[in-house]
């Protein structure tokens, strides 16, 4: 334990004290370099080099580590298990006509719609109750509070939620001692098909709201005082006030949380790992594709074309999320 | 901002590169007379200095510490340096280093189906025709174990690919010794008498077993390991063999009825504590404890050699007195002599060198099995290594039913392809135990075999 304290500690201070040294460095040089040079048009020549000594390590590693990854995953994708020779479409082929696969895609439909929508709901409902609250402040802290613990964590937490012991012996999951209490059967919840999924994308909502809470709370005090003043005056109801004033305002913003989490949601992977591996019909695209890449020797191509319909399907959601972000900065 | 972020991540990386861990001491002296230090004479007449083997495997903190030791006494006889790096997480960390071009040179997998998917691929080194001899030679059953290990290569050509050490034993079954004896029961020395004895149990009012399958990702695998066990009570190893091959489909009549019998114990309501439904349910780590309840809940478990540490804490250290195990027995009616089931790992070769081949022999030495056997966890077949090393009487027993073994099979869901052996086949325990005909159950694992071909 202490070794890896310290190796992360010596990392960071390496790492800081390289990037110092470099951008300070670098610049430095371009200064000196060019103030010594004799053109006239030097000024502009420095300007011009400035910014790619400063974006140019960001370019680099997005390229090494983003970029190039996309295009070996595709080539993988036409390709056999272990790369050897090329399959052409025969992987997609494969994909689109198992029944798991199927059964994946309609999971991650529901993750789709529910999780975003239910965080969004909850946190814009907590927003907006929390700044009514004597306790809100408080109250928001304990909601924000799950955004600090990792996938795997909440999962392992959950997870005793949900424990079922025998029928007869002390439920230990609390939900199935509530349930005990109230003089109902105890359930082995992760088994119960449809509904287990639901379980786990609880657990998300859990993680999510926090974040929807705090970005729609900042939306909703920059919604101008003259407008609801306005709409007071006029006679509007409370409700009113909220659903024609307020939402339409920060709806842009809503539209940001929204299309953030589904991206995550598309990605998860971690929550369903840890809680069923993806039996009992729990099964995700991104545990999917890990279990063919990793199952056994590894089938490359299999797992590389899964990977492939993740970024397909998280490239339009994504856009959306870009473009409704500019629309919105640009409003202001 | 973010330029920062990845040059930072990129240091970190860099500077995380994990030191492997090192050599352990030398813990064993060597006048202690347990240990076969005479094998070590070959190895001191070498001289590898200078020389780095790299071996990647699962094991990790005890079971880590063990190996270590082992290696420690081959790097002080030859001078060379064994990096070992153990992960839980091996796999697809050795996947990735291989893919990379920068295997280990030995790598230890506990699933033989990944050697032969890996050794059909190229990806393995055939192993010294010197290991296969010592394994034919010196283990109990050793062609079992020789062909646990051979595969196709990739030029099609069969090799020993893989040897076996570190292995644990399934076939038996834990029990409270005073629970038998205030009952008066008999240690069951036949399929026969043991079916004899859990219907006695039952009609004294007990209940003879504890059967739990669930296991987060991998629920059902209790049912397989169960399955396996049987079928090598009521089938011929062949048929095993075609089994796991796939050679004799998954709902072949042989299996359904394989499947069946284990639907007698486990679809019996009086067989099993609690409910038949509810098997897949309960926690295999908490299923043993109902043996140690006042009035028992059950008096006998089924499971590996491993299940200790999953009983209640004032029986962990207490095994061999408080609880016991017996051999799960085979029908006296068949004749298919003492088959054991376990588990274990497969040592390869993915990098060849002199010094790798030099540590593969070592592995087949008998001080290399009795170093760990004087630790924990680590059986093994090996007929040359001292009994007395074993550090517990338990362990020791253990090891001679492996001695004692006419037939050895490997647990068959390691064996098959992973979307079978780690998916479907699981599936399909947990299925039949809710209720699933055998002959829908097997039909829905042949399909699923059938979309991997």
């Amino acid at each position: 334990m202490t070794e890896q304290i310290y190796s992360a500690l010596i990392a960071i201070l390496v790492g800081v004290t390289a990037v110092v040294v470099y951008f300070w460095g670098s610049n430095w040089i371009l200064d000196t370099l060019i103030s010594r040079s004799s053109r006239d048009n030097k000024e502009v020549l420095r300007e011009k080099i400035r910014p790619w000594l400063f974006a140019g390590p960001a370019i680099f590693f997005l390229t090494l580590y983003l970029v190039y990854p996309v295009f070996e995953t595709l080539w993988l994708s036409f390709h056999n298990s272990d790369s050897s020779a090329f399959v052409g479409l025969a992987n997609y082929e494969w994909l689109f006509a198992d029944r798991e696969f199927h059964q994946t895609l309609q999971n991650n439909l529901l993750w789709l719609i529910i999780v975003p929508t239910l965080s969004t709901v909850l946190g814009l409902a907590v927003a907006v109750l929390a700044d009514r609250s004597k306790f809100g402040t408080v109250a928001k802290s304990i909601v924000f509070m799950p955004m600090a613990i990792s996938f795997v964590g909440a999962s392992v937490i959950w997870k005793f939620v949900y424990h079922y012991n025998g029928e007869g012996d002390i439920q230990i999951g609390i939900l199935n001692a509530v349930i005990v209490a109230f003089g109902g059967e105890p359930q082995f919840w992760l088994s119960i098909t449809t509904w287990n999924s639901v379980l786990l994308m609880l657990i998300l909502v859990w993680i999510q709201t926090g974040f929807a809470m705090v970005i729609l709370g900042a939306a909703l005090r920059g919604v101008p005082e003259e407008t609801l003043e306005a709409a007071i005056i006029d006679g509007a109801s409370r409700r009113q006030l909220f659903f024609r004033i307020t939402l339409p305002q920060i709806m842009p913003t809503v539209i940001v949380v929204w299309t953030t989490i589904a991206i995550l949601v598309l990605k998860v992977f971690d929550i369903v790992l840890a809680m069923t591996n993806g039996q009992w019909e729990t099964q995700v695209l991104a545990n999917l594709m890990y279990d063919w890449m990793f199952r056994g020797a590894g089938d490359f191509g299999r797992g590389s074309a899964i990977a492939i319909i993740i970024m397909i399907s998280v490239i339009p959601i994504m856009a959306w999320n870009i473009y409704r972000f500019r629309k919105d900065e640009a409003g202001r | 901002m973010k330029n920062l972020r990845k040059t930072l991540a990129v240091a970190v990386a860099l500077a995380t590169v994990s030191g492997a861990a090192s050599a352990a001491g030398l813990k064993f002296d060597k006048a202690d007379n347990r240990f076969s230090w005479d094998s070590l004479a070959k190895f001191e007449a070498m001289d590898l200095s200078g020389k780095t083997i790299r071996f990647d495997g699962p094991w990790i903190d005890g079971d880590a510490d063990n190996l270590l030791t082992v290696l420690a006494y081959f790097e002080e006889a030859t001078g060379a340096t064994v990096e070992y790096n153990g992960s839980n997480d091996f796999e697809q960390l050795v996947l990735v280093d291989m893919k990379a071009g920068n295997p280990p040179n030995l790598a230890a997998w506990p699933q033989p189906g990944t050697v032969a998917e890996l050794a059909s691929q190229g990806n393995l080194a055939p192993l010294p025709s010197s290991v296969e001899a010592a394994v034919k030679e010196s283990y109990a059953a050793g062609q079992s174990w020789v062909d646990l290990g051979t595969y196709a290569g990739a030029d099609g050509n069969e090799a020993m690919f893989g040897l076996p050490y570190n292995v644990n034993l399934k076939s038996i079954v834990w029990y409270v010794p005073e629970n038998f004896e205030e009952a008066g029961y008999e240690i069951p020395q036949t399929m026969e008498e043991l079916i004899a004895l859990s219907d006695q149990i039952v009609a004294d009012g007990g209940t003879p077993w504890c059967i739990g399958m669930e296991s987060g990702g991998a629920t059902g695998w209790v049912g397989t390991d169960w399955m396996e066990d049987l079928m090598l009570r009521t089938q011929t190893p062949e048929t095993y063999d075609a089994w796991v091959s796939n050679e004799m489909p998954f709902n072949d009549p042989k299996v359904i009825e394989v499947m069946n019998t284990f639907g007698q114990f486990v679809l019996n309501d009086d067989y099993v504590d609690g409910s038949s439904s509810a098997v897949a349910s309960i926690f295999f780590g908490d299923s043993p404890k109902g043996l140690f309840e006042t009035p028992p809940k059950c008096y006998m478990h089924r499971q590996a050699s491993f299940i200790p540490a999953f009983f209640p804490d004032e029986y962990k250290d207490t095994v061999g007195t408080d609880s016991d195990f017996f051999y799960f027995p085979s029908y006296a009616s068949k004749d298919l002599g003492n088959p054991v089931l376990g588990a274990g790992t497969l040592v390869t070769m993915m990098k060849d060198s002199p010094e790798a081949q030099v540590l593969m022999d070592y592995l087949t030495t008998p001080v290399a099995h009795e170093l760990w056997m004087a630790g924990q966890g680590f059986l093994t077949p090996h007929k040359g290594a001292n009994l007395d090393a074993y550090s517990s009487e338990v362990l020791r027993k253990q090891g001679e039913i492996f001695l004692n073994a006419t037939t050895f099979r490997f647990d068959a869901s390691d064996l098959m392809p992973g979307a079978i052996g780690a998916g479907a086949f699981w599936t399909g325990m947990v299925d039949f135990t809710s209720g699933k005909s055998a002959e829908e159950v097997t039909a829905d694992i042949q399909k699923a075999w059938d979309a991997i071909k």
